[in-house]
């Protein structure tokens, strides 16, 4: 065969692996607002996969109501045939997964979970992907413990460089987590305590939950301030708690990163920019892109290259630490999407030399 | 309630009836007991009051402080406001705060409720069995329960005892008016129109009659009493009056009578004499008609007196008096002495021979009369002058002249009549 035929031969072939590709529709159930910067940074990304990969995508918010999910499931399930998304791509928030995943196969869409996945709980009644609930493709989570970890030990190196210890000579740190049952919420605060764990100079005094809000997380940074006086070290499980500390702080004319220094979790605008500033002496983030993973999963599973040859479920590192210069990096390449990532090169399917799949967000800032 | 009486009462005292009184009074001592109850019950519902409070407190100590204790560790003011709101719509809590160790605090329900004595204090311990409280529940009990509860049962209370009331005075008004003050009235109306001449009037029935007696029947039973005695009393009165009365005119009578007669004959006495005389004169000299006097005398009575004594002579002067009268025409003549043995027999509407004639019949009784005296028979004779009166002649000139004619008649023999014209024998 001359290589032109060869060329033809393989374009043929490819533009008949891509059609059934480009008619691929994928419904994402967004447990976020439609206005909060973490869950619309995930959908930009998966709409950046969605169009490198030719994907139709369709995105719903929940608005963080767990009912609302539900609602939206059934609604997609209760669609004709011809209507219904063939994939679905869904999240554990607070639980909802067991039930968004029974309605949507029921109804023979195929589900991915992204972002989080149901715990060992769960599993033992539900059983694992592709085992019972033969639709569950798989699942692909962020490290959560990465972001607990990367971040306190930013925090804990801040606060020793300040020597910030207390008289006893520890180094004294206050938590402000986001809730008790997400699964990402319980990991981040793990891998928080490992990191506190490990150094010996640091001391725990308090994880409270700020249900990820603002004003809560500035409320009980409050509390906490009078109640641990000796606390230097504010870490929070995101972004917006952190800030709601550190407003807290300020209103008590305390200055972040002189008088107490603080984390957060989120690539949000404000966060970056506050680690630029020094404010933020610890951010991790980059885990939004869990969702345009899972885009390249179905992708590759919809042209035949089923991702099970690899895992079923991932569990990667894709959190990354910013520093002032990464998160320049980040705020200049990413202010406007993420078109400037071609998703291709990440996809088996279009990128058949891929062996592995990596998942690290540190790729993209390099 | 009642009348007052139209008539004024005894001492012009203001009048109030017994009923009304009675009234009053049960009036006055209900209204003290509604006092003395709603008092009671006021302690009673305040002490409840505060035992149901230390209930909500014990309750809120068992059931919110451990939640508190942990909301308040994991600093969830919202789990913290939920909790308060709870605590706070307990009944008897009117209000809540909680109070962080570190300087913080919460507060539900109605602040107005708060002050120094109504609020009670609360530790709050660390959840994780650390000594020491984390913070402070203050709550404050709900006032406006206890006067809801206050009112409703004073408001019961007062009720009650005015229904009693009310029913109490009205029976005892509705007895007091048809067993008291209705017979009573009656009993006072009859009594003050009693007068002398309706004393006897019977006091009629009260009351329709009855199975038993009270104390209005035995006042009237004394009262009927009372006038049973007074009639008996009167009556016996009257005839003890008739009685007297005709004693008195016994009396009289006899009085009268011995005024005008003499004591030893029976006869007319000289006083008599004299005023009765006269009028017959008059009537005499009147009519024209012819009025006769005789005189009569005993003959020789002084020898008889002093031979047989005074006895033997007031005897015959007795005798002889008797004689005259049963001789005369009955309310016509009459006879009166007109001293010692002399007496002087008036014949009014007689002629001379008449006259002449009644004192001839006269002598003869007397010649023929035989006159008892201590065992013995005496016989007297008597001498008569009769004088008639003729055309005006007064009563003394016809006395002396049937005087003179006497002493003619004693100086011709005695025993023998002599009349005015003609002497006859």
């Amino acid at each position: 065969m001359s290589p032109r035929l060869l060329a033809f031969a393989f374009a043929f072939a490819a533009s008949l692996a891509a059609a059934p590709a480009a008619a691929q529709s994928v419904a994402f159930i967004n447990p976020g607002k439609p206005d909060e910067v973490y869950w619309v940074t995930a959908t930009r990304g998966m709409q950046a996969a969605a169009e490198d990969l030719g994907m139709r995508l369709e995105v719903r918010y929940t608005g963080r109501d767990h009912t609302k999910a539900i609602e939206i499931a059934r609604e997609l399930a209760a669609r004709p045939a011809a209507a219904r998304p063939a994939y679905a791509v869904i999240t554990n928030d607070n639980a909802t997964g067991r039930g968004l995943l029974q309605t949507l196969d029921a109804a023979g869409i195929r589900t991915v979970f992204a972002y989080s996945s149901l715990g060992p709980e769960e599993r033992s009644e539900m059983g694992g992907p592709r085992e019972r609930y033969k639709g569950w493709l798989g699942s692909i989570e962020p490290r959560a413990d990465d972001a607990g970890y990367l971040t306190a030990r930013a925090l804990i190196e801040a606060g020793r460089r300040a020597n910030a210890h207390a008289r006893d000579g520890k180094l004294h740190l206050i938590a402000i987590a986001g809730d008790r049952t997400t699964p990402s919420s319980i990991h981040r605060n793990n891998g928080m305590l490992r990191a506190a764990s490990e150094a010996r100079d640091v001391i725990v005094d308090q994880v409270v939950y700020g249900g990820w809000s603002r004003d809560k997380g500035a409320e009980q940074a409050d509390w906490l301030y009078a109640r641990y006086p000796e606390a230097r070290l504010v870490w929070a499980g995101n972004d917006l708690m952190a800030f709601g500390a550190i407003e807290a702080l300020e209103k008590r004319g305390g200055r972040p990163g002189k008088d107490a220094w603080f984390s957060g979790v989120n690539t949000s605008a404000e966060a970056l920019q506050a680690v630029r500033a020094g404010r933020l002496a610890g951010l991790a983030g980059g885990h939004f892109i869990c969702g345009a993973w899972a885009m390249v999963l179905i992708h590759d599973h919809a042209n035949g290259r089923d991702f099970a040859a690899e895992a079923l479920e991932f569990d990667r590192t894709m959190f990354t630490l910013f520093d002032p210069a990464s998160a320049g990096r980040f705020l200049e390449r990413y202010a406007d999407g993420f078109s400037a990532i071609d998703f291709r090169r990440y996809s088996k399917a279009t990128n058949p030399k891929l062996a592995r799949y990596d998942f690290d967000f540190g790729q993209f800032l390099r | 309630m009642a009348k007052r009486p139209a008539r004024a009462v005894a001492n012009h005292r203001p009048f109030r009836s017994l009923a009304s009184s009675l009234l009053r009074r049960t009036v006055a001592v209900a209204i003290l007991c509604t006092l003395f109850a709603a008092g009671v019950q006021v302690a009673f519902t305040v002490r409840e009051e505060n035992a149901r409070f230390d209930r909500a407190i014990d309750a809120v100590a068992a059931t919110h402080v451990p939640m508190l204790s942990v909301a308040l560790w994991d600093i969830e003011p919202e789990a913290l406001r939920r909790q308060l709101r709870q605590v706070v719509s307990q009944p008897g809590i009117a209000w809540a705060r909680v109070r962080a160790r570190t300087g913080q605090s919460l507060e539900a329900g109605d602040a107005g409720e708060r002050n120094e004595a109504n609020v009670r204090r609360l530790e709050i311990p660390y959840p994780e069995g650390r000594e020491g409280a984390i913070g402070s529940l203050e709550l404050a009990v709900d006032r406006s329960a206890l006067y809801e509860r206050l009112a409703e049962r004073i408001v019961a209370i007062v009720l009650g005892f005015a229904v009693l009331a009310t029913a109490v005075c009205s029976l005892t008004y509705a007895v007091l008016r048809d067993e008291l003050e209705r017979p009573m009235r009656e009993l006072a109306r009859f009594t003050t129109e009693l007068r002398p001449d309706r004393l006897t009037v019977p006091l009629g029935e009260l009351r329709p009659a009855r199975a038993h007696a009270d104390e209005i029947d035995l006042v009237a039973d004394g009262f009927r009493t009372l006038q049973d005695g007074i009639r008996a009393h009167v009556e016996t009165l009257d005839t003890q009056v008739a009685q007297r009365t005709a004693e008195l005119e016994a009396a009289l009578d006899e009085i009268r009578s011995l005024t005008i007669t003499d004591a030893l004959t029976g006869c007319f006495n000289r006083r008599y004499l004299d005023s009765r005389l006269s009028e017959e004169a008059l009537r005499s000299r009147r009519t024209g008609q012819p009025l006769a006097v005789v005189m009569a005398d005993v003959d020789r009575f002084k020898r008889l007196n002093d031979e047989f004594g005074h006895a033997a002579g007031d005897a015959v002067l007795k005798g002889v008096a008797d004689l005259f009268r049963g001789a005369m025409r009955e309310r016509i003549d009459w006879v009166a002495r007109f001293g010692g043995e002399e007496f002087v027999i008036v014949l009014p509407d007689t002629a001379l021979a008449a006259a002449t004639a009644v004192a001839e019949r006269l002598r003869a009784a007397v010649e023929a009369a035989r006159f008892d005296c201590d065992g013995r028979t005496l016989g007297v004779t008597a001498s008569f002058g009769v004088a008639v009166s003729a055309d005006g002649a007064d009563a003394a000139s016809l006395l002396a002249r049937a005087d003179a004619l006497l002493y003619e008649a004693k100086d011709a023999g005695r025993n023998r009549v002599l009349g005015e014209a003609a002497a006859t024998t």
